[in-house]
C-alpha cells in the first residue's frame, strides 16, 4: 500500500425522508458537521471528491456543479466518483488513493442522494440496458431476491431456517437503530411480524428490505503527516482496501458464492494482513439492504463456511455481543441514501476503532471492516480500518 | 513507491456514427489498447473509466453496463461522471500509490445515441429556477462570449478564425467528425442559433471511445520504447448559479496553476510546446488561451490574429481540430491526452507538429461557461 | 438513425418531487405576491438572489432577508433560436443575466415584451447595461414563471 491515510472527520445528516429541505441544504448539513468534527475550515482542504447513485435519483446530472457551493467546493480540486450502489465506498476508495498516492494531505468524499424526490425503483431499473434486462429486474429487490433464492438452494438451506435467520437480523438491526441518532427506521418489531409482512419480491418481505432515504455523509482522509501536525489522537487508519466487479448480464456469474464479494474482500485482508477474520476484526458494517444477502455476505467474507450463515446467526454470533458484531448501526437495513449509504458504512466502522460511536460502540474495537456492493449485482467494495497505524 | 507514471499506449476510434453498438465499440477499444502494448487482459491490474450517467447514454450507472467491456470483469476498477480528465488523474493517484503497475483509463460516449448536448446539459441546472428559463452549456456561453467582447473589444471575426484554424487542421485528423477548408464569412455566416454564437461556432455532438494505458515508471519502459510521462494535473470549480460568478474569471486560472506548479513550469507560453485544449465555443479557445497563460487578459483575439496558435506558430493550438471538430462529450478531455500524446511521440501523421517537442499541454473543462477546468501536462 | 443494424428507440422519464426547503419556499411565495427576496450574507454584506440559505463564498447561513427592487440593468443575453427536445421555452427567446438594484449577483431569467422575430432589429435594441423591469403573470404559481420576463424600461 501507498502512504499511510487515516480517517480524522465524520459528518452526518439525520437520515430519513427529508422534504424538509433542499438537496443542497442536505449535503451542507453533513459537510458543516464534517468539518466541525475534525476541526477543520473549508480553506484546509485540499482537494473534494462526491458521489451520488444515478442522476435519475434526483433529476439532476453532474451534480458536482450544483452542490458545488454546498461542498464549499469553489477554487478547489474536484473529482466525481459514481460506481452504482458502491458509489459510497468508492468515494472512500477515491479519497483514500488521493492521499496514499502523496499528491493531497487532506481530501474530503461527500455522498449523497435524496431517495424520496424520485422513483428509486424505477431508477434501479434504469441501470439494466434497455435491450434485455430492463423489464426483468423489478428495480433492486428483483435481482437480490432471485440471488437469494440461488443461495438457498445450492446449500439446501430450508426456507424455515433462513426465514428465522433473516427476522433474526431484521430485529436486532432495527433495535440497533434506536442507538444510533442519523438513522433512519427505528421501530420494535417481532419475529411474528418480520415473517408475516407483505412481499415485495419473493422471499423478499417488507421488514427484509431498506427504507428509502435522503441523507448524505462527509469524511475527511488525511496523510500520515497531516495527522501529526493538527495533533489528533483519534484517527481511523486505512488498513486494506478491495474492490471487484462482474458482468452486467445477471446470468453470466455466479451469484450463490459471490466472486466479486470473494475477491474484494481477498485484496483487503491480504493488505491488512489478516487470516482470520472472524476472529481478527472486532466490527463489521456489511452493506445490507436485503437480510438473505446479508448472510451471503459473511460466507464470502469468510466470517462462516459456506451455507453455514444462517446456524451462526440463530446463535447470535453476529449480534452486538456475539463473536463478530455486524451492522451495530443497524445497517443499511435502516438507513439507505444510496450515494452515501457505502460511505456512512466506512464511516460508521471509523467511528467504531476511533471509539467514537456512542451508544452503538462495540467496547474496545480496534479494527473494522466496512462494504458496500452495486450495479446489477455486480460490484463489491471494502475498507477496513484499525485504531492504529 | 514510483515516482514516475507514464503512458504507455492510446487508441481512440472516429468521432462518425459508427456500426457498433456502444458495448462492442467499447470492448473494440479495449482490445486494441490491449494489443498495441502487447498486454494480456489477465495482466492488466485496474481499470478507471469516465462516461456520463443516464442523460449521456440512457442507462444509470453506465459502468454497469460496460465493466466487462472495458476487461474489467473481476478486477479492481472505478468510474468518473462526467469528465474523463477526471479518470485520467484517478488513474495517475492508483499508480502513485504504488498499488498497481498498469491502468486503463477509459472514456466512453456514443454522441449520435444521445439526445442534443443541450438537452443534457439542461439537465445540469437546478430544477427550479435556472432549468425553468432554459439554462444549459450553449446558453451560458452565448451570455460569456457576450461579455468578452463587450470587455475586450473582441470582434465576431477574431472568435470565428478558431473555427477555420480548427476545421481545417482537422483535415489531417482521420478521427475528426467536422473538418474542412471554410472562410470567416462561412463561420459568420452560419445560423445564427442563439446570438452571438452561430451554428458553426459551436461544437458537435460525436463519438468517442478514447483509451489510454498507464504505468509505473519501470513497467511504461518495458511496455513501450517511447514511453510519455505524467507531469503535472490540476483542477478546480466555480460557484454554481451564473448570476453569482464574473464568467470572464474562470477557475482555469487556479486549474493551471495547479498543474503548472506540479510540472514545475513557470513561463507556460516558452515551455510548453502544444496545446490541445477544450473549446466546445469557438470563442472560448481565445480565453482559455489568455486563463493558461499563453497570452495576456484580452489579449485572445490578438493571439489568433497572430497565428501563434497555428499548427506552424509559436505554440500551437488543437492541431487536432479540438472539440469543434470532434466532441464526444465525455470522451473529449481524455482524448486531449491522446493527441497530446501522440504529438509528443511523433505520431501523429498528417497533424503532426513540426518540431522538435518536450512538453504537451492537454485541458477539459464542461459545465456552464467553464464552471469545472481541469489540466494535465505531458512531457518526455 | 440510418444504420445498418436494428436501433432500439428508447426514452427515459420519471416523475420527481422535489423539495424547496424553507429558503426557496420563501422566496417562490414571495413570487406569488410580486415579491423578489433575497438573502443578505452577514460577512461579506452581499445580497444574494434568489434567496439562499447560505453563501456560497463565506459558507455561513444568510438569515437576513432583503427585498429587492423590480428593475435592474442587463448584464448579458443571448437570443434563442433552435429547438431542442425537452426545450422548457418556445424559441425565440432571449435569456439574460439581470443586475437587480441593490442585488450583488446577477438573476437569471427571460427579457420580452417586444417583437423577438427579426434578429437586427433585437441585436439593435438589446444591449448590455439596458434597465428592465419584472412584468408579472396575472396568474401566479409561487414558481420561476411568476415573472413572465422582464421588459425594457
Amino acid at each position: 500500500m501507498g502512504n499511510p491515510v487515516a480517517i480524522i472527520g465524520i459528518g452526518q445528516t439525520e437520515h430519513g425522508k427529508r422534504m424538509d429541505v433542499a438537496y443542497p441544504e442536505l449535503v451542507r448539513e453533513a459537510v458543516v458537521r464534517v468539518y466541525e468534527d475534525a476541526g477543520l475550515e473549508p480553506d484546509d482542504i485540499e482537494g473534494i471528491v462526491s458521489g451520488t447513485m444515478p442522476s435519475m435519483m434526483e433529476g439532476v446530472a453532474l451534480t458536482h456543479f450544483y452542490l458545488a457551493d454546498a461542498m464549499a467546493s469553489k477554487g478547489k480540486t474536484i473529482l466525481k466518483t459514481e460506481t452504482c450502489g458502491s458509489t459510497g465506498m468508492s468515494l472512500a476508495h477515491t479519497a483514500y488513493y488521493w492521499v496514499s498516492s502523496g499528491i493531497a494531505d487532506l481530501v474530503m468524499a461527500v455522498g449523497h442522494e435524496k431517495m424520496n424526490e424520485g422513483d428509486s425503483q424505477a431508477t434501479m431499473t434504469t441501470v439494466g440496458d434497455p435491450f434485455y434486462q430492463r423489464y426483468f429486474i423489478s428495480g433492486a429487490p428483483g435481482v437480490f431476491s432471485m440471488q437469494s433464492q440461488m443461495w438457498s438452494v445450492r446449500y439446501g438451506l430450508a426456507e424455515e431456517k433462513i426465514r428465522d435467520a433473516a427476522a433474526f437480523i431484521s430485529l436486532t438491526h432495527h433495535d440497533s437503530a434506536f442507538d444510533n441518532p442519523y438513522a433512519h427506521i427505528k421501530k420494535r418489531l417481532t419475529a411474528e411480524e418480520i415473517k408475516t409482512a407483505r412481499i415485495i419480491t419473493y422471499p423478499v418481505r417488507l421488514w427484509d428490505v431498506c427504507p428509502n432515504s435522503d441523507g448524505a455523509c462527509a469524511v475527511i482522509f488525511a496523510s500520515q503527516k497531516m495527522v501529526k501536525k493538527l495533533g489528533i489522537k483519534k484517527a481511523a487508519w486505512v488498513k486494506g482496501v478491495g474492490f471487484s466487479g462482474e458482468e452486467q448480464f445477471f446470468g453470466d456469474s455466479d451469484k450463490a458464492v459471490w466472486q466479486s464479494a470473494v475477491l474484494a474482500v481477498r485484496q483487503a485482508y491480504s493488505q491488512a494482513g489478516i487470516k482470520n477474520p472472524l476472529k481478527e476484526l472486532d466490527v463489521a458494517e456489511v452493506y445490507n439492504p436485503f437480510t438473505f444477502q446479508e448472510m451471503m455476505f459473511y460466507e464470502c467474507f469468510g466470517f462462516c463456511e459456506l451455507g453455514e450463515a444462517p446456524d451462526m446467526v440463530l446463535r447470535g454470533s453476529f449480534t452486538r455481543n456475539g463473536d463478530l458484531p455486524c451492522d451495530p448501526s443497524g445497517g443499511t437495513l435502516c438507513t439507505n441514501p444510496i450515494g452515501a449509504t457505502g460511505l456512512i458504512r466506512t464511516a460508521e466502522a471509523a467511528l467504531q476503532v476511533m471509539g467514537k460511536a456512542g451508544d452503538h460502540q462495540i467496547p474496545g474495537a480496534k479494527l473494522a471492516l466496512s462494504h458496500a456492493m452495486g450495479g446489477i449485482d455486480q460490484f463489491n467494495g471494502i475498507m477496513i480500518v484499525g485504531s492504529e497505524l | 513507491m514510483p515516482k514516475k507514471v507514464g503512458i504507455a499506449a492510446v487508441a481512440q476510434n472516429a468521432g462518425v456514427e459508427s456500426k457498433d453498438n456502444f458495448y462492442d465499440q467499447s470492448y473494440k477499444i479495449t482490445k486494441e489498447i490491449l494489443d498495441k502494448a502487447g498486454l494480456k487482459r489477465e495482466e492488466l491490474e485496474t481499470i478507471i473509466s469516465a462516461a456520463s450517467d443516464i442523460f449521456h447514454g440512457g442507462i444509470s450507472c453506465a459502468n454497469s453496463y460496460y465493466w466487462e467491456t472495458t476487461g474489467a470483469f473481476l478486477k479492481p476498477g472505478s468510474r468518473q461522471d462526467g469528465e474523463s480528465l477526471f479518470a485520467f488523474f484517478y488513474g495517475v493517484m492508483r499508480i502513485l500509490s504504488g498499488d498497481y503497475d498498469t491502468a486503463l483509463v477509459i472514456a466512453l460516449c456514443k454522441g449520435s445515441e444521445n439526445p442534443e448536448n443541450d438537452a443534457c446539459t439542461l439537465m445540469y441546472a437546478d430544477p427550479f429556477y435556472q432549468r425553468m428559463i432554459g439554462m444549459n452549456e450553449t446558453m451560458a456561453a452565448a451570455m460569456q462570449m457576450r461579455i468578452y467582447m463587450e470587455r475586450y473589444g473582441i470582434a465576431e471575426e477574431q472568435c470565428a478564425k478558431v473555427v477555420v484554424k480548427n476545421l481545417a487542421n482537422a483535415l489531417g485528423n482521420p478521427y475528426a467528425h467536422r473538418k474542412g477548408r471554410f472562410t470567416v464569412d462561412d463561420v459568420l455566416g452560419s445560423d445564427r442559433i442563439i446570438d452571438p454564437l452561430t451554428q458553426m461556432q459551436i461544437a458537435p455532438k460525436s463519438e468517442g471511445m478514447v483509451a489510454l494505458l498507464l504505468a509505473s515508471e519501470e513497467k511504461a519502459k518495458k511496455l513501450t520504447s517511447k514511453p510519455v510521462w505524467f507531469r503535472g494535473f490540476g483542477n478546480s470549480i466555480d460557484h454554481y448559479y451564473i448570476g453569482d460568478r464574473d464568467l470572464l474569471d474562470s477557475p482555469l486560472k487556479t486549474a493551471a496553476a495547479r498543474a503548472y506548479k506540479m510540472a514545475g513550469i513557470s513561463r507556460p507560453r516558452k515551455e510548453i510546446d502544444i496545446a490541445e485544449i477544450t473549446e466546445p465555443y469557438a470563442f472560448q479557445e481565445l480565453i482559455w488561451c489568455e486563463d493558461l497563460g499563453f497570452c495576456g487578459p484580452g489579449e485572445g483575439g490578438k493571439m489568433i490574429d497572430s497565428g501563434a496558435t497555428q499548427k506552424t506558430g509559436d505554440i500551437p493550438v488543437n492541431p487536432s481540430g479540438g472539440v469543434l471538430a470532434n466532441n464526444p462529450y465525455v470522451s473529449r478531455g481524455l482524448q486531449r491526452v491522446v493527441e497530446a500524446t501522440l504529438q509528443l511521440r511523433g505520431e501523429a501523421g498528417e497533424r503532426q507538429v513540426d518540431k522538435k517537442m518536450k512538453t504537451a499541454l492537454a485541458h477539459g473543462t464542461h459545465g456552464f461557461a467553464g464552471q469545472c477546468h481541469a489540466v494535465a501536462i505531458l512531457g518526455v | 438513425m440510418a444504420k445498418e443494424f436494428r436501433t432500439l428507440k428508447t426514452s427515459v422519464n420519471l416523475p420527481y418531487e422535489l423539495a424547496y426547503g424553507p429558503i426557496w419556499t420563501r422566496f417562490f411565495d414571495g413570487l406569488l405576491n410580486k415579491k423578489i427576496l433575497g438573502t443578505k450574507c452577514p460577512k461579506c454584506d452581499r445580497i444574494l438572489v434568489p434567496a439562499r440559505s447560505f453563501c456560497p463564498r463565506c459558507f455561513v447561513d444568510t438569515p437576513e432577508w432583503v427585498e429587492i427592487s423590480h428593475e435592474g440593468a442587463l448584464t448579458a443575453w443571448c437570443l434563442t433560436n433552435y429547438r431542442y427536445y425537452g426545450q422548457p421555452v418556445e424559441p425565440p427567446s432571449i435569456s439574460a443575466l439581470i443586475r437587480l438594484d441593490g442585488a450583488n449577483v446577477d438573476f437569471l431569467h427571460l427579457i420580452g415584451g417586444f417583437d423577438l422575430g427579426d434578429f437586427e432589429l433585437v441585436r439593435r435594441k438589446v444591449k448590455n447595461g439596458m434597465r428592465v423591469k419584472a412584468v408579472w403573470n396575472e396568474e401566479r404559481k409561487a414558481q420561476i414563471f411568476d415573472i413572465k420576463y422582464f421588459e425594457p424600461v
